[in-house]
């Protein structure tokens, strides 16, 4: 199959990622009293839940590794783990975005986004952990603290959420505040974003597969 | 499950006789504590900050200071005198190794704040008319014996990779946020004297002093492998 920028995944993703563009622009009703900015929306929403998608990779990568202990379980939650980041630093930084204009302030401590900065550090801190890579203990000792993240996510959301709330909730007991364009646009964007989450994945893992080969080859050219 | 304890609080005991005996890391750590109480009020004051209302963030965040500092040595002592690997065949158990460390991390933590924690009460000038005792010490007692349960976890985990020291504050704060919370909302509350409506948070920090002391019979084999 042919690689990079001419591969027909990437491709196909290209276009419907620019379909899903078009769909929130143009198919998406305005806002009736937020107006444009509320489109930001779409892909906040998107981020964030691949952010949690990765996540749950990530855990379910961690205890694949403590029982098989192999080294694609490995791979598999690093590469999570690298993009869960960056979709969540997109979450971070599109929601003020929307948040000054609507909440008038750029920040604010609402248990949504404490939990979504608290889960950043986690992720950041799971890399910082596994950064360098190499010996067997960094792999065994980030899958375990991938564990424990996963278990402590819902710990920060509910301590947060108890202390209070603002965030709109988007879904709840009585359906969604949306018209049903917005649900299809919303739909849409996040079966997209998880495409291209696992487009992204299964590039890195293969990355970091090459990264393992070209250190054999180094160390069995040099011995 | 006698046997068991019996080795945990062998190892305990060890573990205090040790830091007893060469007192140079448990003073550093007081002297730590005392100055960071000390900066921090006095910053306080030179802002005039009503300070009595951020008696509890303060406490906390020093609380949390003085913790990274005085477990940072739990397991990092043990791996650089080449010990861990005595005590796991002397232990047999992991998990008798686990409890014992966060034992004695607890135990030394709540020296340190016994005498830390008076003093920022005199430096801050709490008024003690309304304040209600027994859950102010509830509230003490649960965030360290929290802090010190995930903290020993954590420990386990960096004392292991040699050079990553700071990893251990970096990987412990995001963990302790759920902690924080609760601890300084039950702190704030027992000094207004009115305690009712918080006692959930006081469930909390109970379900997340649980989940660190239990959670580690199933993780800590795991960490501690090899």
């Amino acid at each position: 199959m042919k690689q990079g920028l001419k591969s027909p995944v990437f491709l196909g993703l290209t276009a419907i990622m620019l379909i899903n563009i078009c769909v929130i622009v143009f198919y998406a009703p305005v806002e009736r009293t937020m107006g444009i900015v509320q489109k930001v929306f779409y892909f906040h929403v998107a981020s964030a839940w691949v952010g949690l998608l990765a996540l749950t990779v990530v855990f379910a990568a961690s205890i694949l590794y403590l029982w098989k202990r192999t080294e694609r379980a490995n791979d598999l939650a690093l590469a999570s783990a690298e993009i869960g980041t960056v979709f969540i630093s997109c979450t971070l930084l599109t929601g003020p975005l929307w948040a000054y204009p609507i909440w008038n302030t750029w920040w604010t401590w609402d248990p949504r986004l404490t939990t979504t900065l608290v889960l950043w550090f986690m992720y950041v801190a799971y890399i910082a952990l596994q950064g360098g890579g190499a010996a067997e203990a960094r792999k065994r000792l980030a899958a375990v603290y991938g564990i424990i993240c996963f278990v402590n996510v819902p710990l920060v959301f509910f301590s947060t959420r108890w202390w209070r709330s603002i965030h709109p909730v988007v879904v709840t007991g009585e359906g969604m505040g949306l018209t049903s364009e917005m649900k299809a646009a919303m739909f849409l964007s996040v079966g997209v974003f998880s495409l291209l989450y696992l487009h992204l994945l299964r590039l890195r893992i293969k990355s970091l597969a090459l990264q393992q080969r070209v250190k054999g080859l180094k160390a069995e050219l040099f011995s | 499950m006698g046997r068991f304890w019996r080795k945990v609080f062998v190892i305990y005991w060890k573990d205090l006789r040790e830091e007893f005996r060469s007192a140079d890391h448990l003073l550093a750590t007081l002297v730590f504590g005392t100055m960071l109480v000390f900066v921090i009020s006095f910053a306080l004051e030179l802002v005039e900050i009503g300070s009595a209302q951020v008696f509890p963030a303060v406490l906390w965040v020093s609380v949390f200071f003085m913790a990274v500092l005085a477990l940072q040595r739990s397991f990092a002592k043990e791996q650089e005198d080449g010990t861990l690997d005595a005590l796991l065949l002397a232990s047999g158990d992991r998990s008798v190794l686990f409890y014992a460390k966060f034992l004695s991390s607890l135990t030394m933590l709540l020296l340190l704040e016994a005498i830390v924690v008076p003093l920022l009460w005199i430096f801050i000038e709490v008024e003690t008319a309304k304040v209600t005792f027994w859950f102010f010490l509830a509230a003490l007692l649960l965030g360290s014996w929290g802090l010190a349960a995930a903290g020993t976890l954590l420990n386990g985990i960096t004392a292991q990779l040699p050079g990553a020291r700071l990893l251990f504050p970096i990987l412990t704060f995001p963990i302790l946020i759920p902690l924080l919370i609760g601890a300084i909302l039950c702190t704030q509350r027992a000094l207004a004297g009115e305690v009712a409506p918080v006692l959930g948070w006081l469930y909390l920090l109970m379900i997340f002093d649980l989940v660190f002391t239990v959670l580690p019979l199933v993780l800590f084999d795991y960490v501690l492998e090899g």
